[in-house]
């Protein structure tokens, strides 16, 4: 009896240890078409770059060095074209490229592959912070450790990071969705704001800067946000927003969504049930593009956003000019980005940033274009 | 049939119960030790200082297993941890931004913990009709409901005085103060469970809890103490969480009560109670810590991590089954 449980047993370690071997190989496979991981291949020079580091090596290219980003969460499309971006600008400048995408979109999930970075010996970390201040610990580490950090599409606090690429400034956005709305409504009328996590720190910025501009002309008077609520980023808890914004507020004329999960989740729920409330905000061509048209029969006249891969490939250029030390991050700092041009470190409020440029509009006239290009 | 195979096993003579337990304990070691040959072959970075670097975040989670160990051999559960943990972290870090002195900080951190685990322990035992899933199940949803509505619109707060955690996320040698810390607490708990009446008394009413009150057992005393303990230990969880995260968010915690169950279902402690030890939980944790550091070095992508440990957790569930399995048939042929 004693030996039958002993050999089950080992049997199952065996079988156990297998499986988590096919696992390991299984996903290096897949990695190469989802771009989730880095390949084989790639995570060798990634190992070897850690006993590199401590030599003060300034390569004038990305030749031999690895540069990771920790996006927000993993399924999330949005990301997905970030990381695509960025694997191109680094691959173009000769460097490797690591894609981290956190099992769910906490801070605590990122906490756990920016430490497992550090193990790997990357020479830069870029996040899309998943809140504001829980990370500086973890990033404190990184940069003792000798690892540039930098930020994109959602910030960390200042010190923590070299600077943060921005897709377009803050109060820029703030000020375009406020217009669409505006002009959406007729220039009078209920507003709502349909958010992601209350948290998140692009989210939170871009609704105070709709809130200020609004307070800064009186022109928008007569215009009146009734709440800011808040879909965590989730298509079904967004559209049950969505359900009770329209219930509890049966004269409400536009949602603003500054978020594409929010913005299709409630695109669906305005069209299905042929509400005369409109739609507008940020989201994506490819998951928007029947919801699009100056019609009734379409809830979302037309919506903002920018062009995600340049953002990933702006964000990949700055990784490489930072280990380079072609940039420091300090205010003033140009530099070369591949082929698209040069850039500047701007102070904005205190932040250093490097911004990519204006929000881009997408109507009946061009998303399905825009939507035909992956984006 | 698992509770009737778990109540046939809790009447087999001492000697047999123990031997089968150190198997199983036994295998635990092995697949920690293959684990981390494992993570040597597929990661190029998995040593002994990156492992230990990267640990403390996972070393918070494990000190839930000890108390989580006691409710389940009591054949309970309590799935409101995760939301303990950030309530507590939540609290730490309001008293921190109030000025108070660190150890104060400390003290809210913990004895939140406590009075949400005696809030439990109060409700499962004074309504012992309802069943503790349900229960802990209503306050994991009151809990990060109290710390969602004390966190407000913005939905984090970070510590602004970091002097007193850095202290804590210090290091002895390679080992952070947590490990130390973690270690103490296994050596009590275990003892407590394994070694003392009191602990017999918990497997005692883990196997029968009518036949164990009619023996003079204070049933519902030793649950109202282990719900108590629970939350205590959640409490210090948070601490060490804070530690490496500086604050609290609304997605705290988020999960920690299913992976501390995991932990010590794969530790050999069945939740249908009076089964299983500590030890293995303990043991168990590390192997999960361990694997997850290994496959994440490797930049395997993090949903896959879950579904291998998912199918681990599987396999550690059904194979003691199988064994009793074949046992019964033999039984029965031989008869």
């Amino acid at each position: 009896m004693k030996k039958k449980v002993l050999g089950l047993l080992l049997a199952a370690t065996m079988s156990i240890g297998m499986l988590a071997g096919c696992g390991g190989s299984g996903s290096a496979d897949t990695s190469a078409s989802t771009d989730t991981a880095a390949t084989t291949e790639e995570a060798a020079p990634a190992a070897d770059t850690s006993s590199e580091e401590a030599a003060p090596a300034a390569a004038a290219s990305g030749e031999g060095k690895t540069y990771a980003l920790v996006t927000k969460s993993a399924g999330n499309a949005f990301m997905e074209l970030l990381g695509q971006g960025f694997k191109e600008a680094v691959e173009a400048s000769g460097g490797t490229a690591i894609i981290k995408d956190p099992a769910s979109a906490t801070a605590d999930a990122q906490i756990s592959e920016i430490s497992s970075l550090i193990s790997q010996g990357v020479d830069s970390i870029l996040v899309a912070a998943n809140d504001e201040n829980a990370l500086q610990a973890v990033l404190q580490e990184a940069s003792d450790a000798g690892i540039k950090i930098l930020t994109v599409d959602s910030d960390v606090a200042a010190n923590s990071r070299a600077v943060f690429v921005n897709q377009a400034s803050t109060e820029l956005i703030g000020q375009t969705l406020l217009d669409a709305c505006y002009d959406i409504a007729g220039g009078e009328g209920q507003y709502a704001i349909l958010s992601a996590t209350s948290q998140a720190t692009n989210q939170n910025a871009w609704i105070e800067a709709m809130k200020a501009a609004a307070e800064a002309d009186s022109k928008y008077a007569n215009l009146e946000l009734v709440e800011v609520a808040y879909g965590d980023d989730e298509p079904q808890k967004s559209t049950d927003q969505t359900q009770a914004l329209l219930e509890k507020y049966p004269d409400l004329k536009v949602i603003c969504a500054p978020t594409t999960v929010g913005i299709a989740a409630a695109a669906k729920v305005l069209q299905d049930s042929g509400s005369s409330v409109k739609l507008t905000g940020l989201g994506l061509p490819s998951e928007m593009v029947e919801y699009i048209g100056e019609d009734d029969a379409h809830s979302c006249p037309y919506m903002y956003l920018w062009n995600m891969i340049d953002l990933g490939n702006l964000a990949g250029y700055t990784s490489v000019a930072l280990v380079n030390g072609d940039l420091t991050g300090a205010v003033g700092d140009t530099y070369e980005a591949g082929s698209m041009g040069t850039f500047e470190v701007v102070d904005v409020n205190g932040a250093t940033q490097v911004i990519l440029g204006n929000p881009f509009k997408f109507d009946a006239s061009n998303v399905q274009e825009w939507a035909d290009k992956g984006m | 049939m698992a509770g009737k195979s778990g109540r046939e096993i809790s009447a087999v003579p001492e000697g047999g119960l123990k031997e089968k337990l150190l198997t199983w304990e036994g295998a635990l070691i092995l697949i920690f030790v293959a684990v981390n040959i494992l993570g040597v072959i597929i990661s190029p970075v998995y040593n002994a200082t990156n492992v230990l670097r990267e640990m403390p975040k996972y070393l918070a989670e494990a000190f839930m297993v000890f108390g989580m160990g006691y409710i389940l051999v009591l054949g309970d559960i309590d799935i409101s941890v995760g939301s303990i943990v950030c309530l507590s972290a939540t609290m730490a870090c309001f008293a921190g931004n109030a000025g108070l002195p660190f150890g104060v900080v400390v003290l809210v951190c913990v004895l939140t913990g406590l009075c949400c685990g005696m809030f439990n322990g109060l409700i499962a035992t004074k309504f012992t009709e309802l069943p503790t899933m349900i229960v802990t199940l209503g306050t994991q949803i009151v809990f990060r409901g109290i710390a969602e509505v004390s966190l407000g619109s913005g939905g984090s707060i970070s510590m602004q005085n970091t002097e007193g955690l850095s202290l804590i996320a210090k290091k002895i040698g390679p080992f952070p103060i947590s490990f130390f810390v973690l270690l103490i607490f296994a050596i009590v708990f275990i003892t407590l469970l394994s070694k003392t009446t009191f602990g017999r008394k918990l497997y005692a009413i883990g196997s029968n809890q009518t036949a164990a009150k009619y023996a003079g057992i204070n049933v519902q005393g030793s649950r109202f103490f282990c719900f108590s303990l629970l939350g205590f230990l959640s409490g210090v969880s948070a601490l060490f969480l804070l530690s490496t995260l500086y604050g609290a968010n609304t997605t705290t915690g988020n999960g920690f009560e299913m992976e501390v169950i995991a932990m010590c279902v794969f530790g050999g402690i069945a939740t249908t109670g009076g089964k299983g030890n500590l030890i293995g939980g303990f043991i168990a944790a590390f192997i999960i810590f361990c694997l997850k550091i290994a496959l994440g070095q490797r930049n395997i992508n993090t949903q896959l991590i879950l579904v291998i440990i998912g199918l681990m957790l599987i396999v550690s569930v059904v194979i003691p089954g199988l064994g009793s399995y074949f046992g019964a048939k033999k039984k029965s042929t031989t008869k």
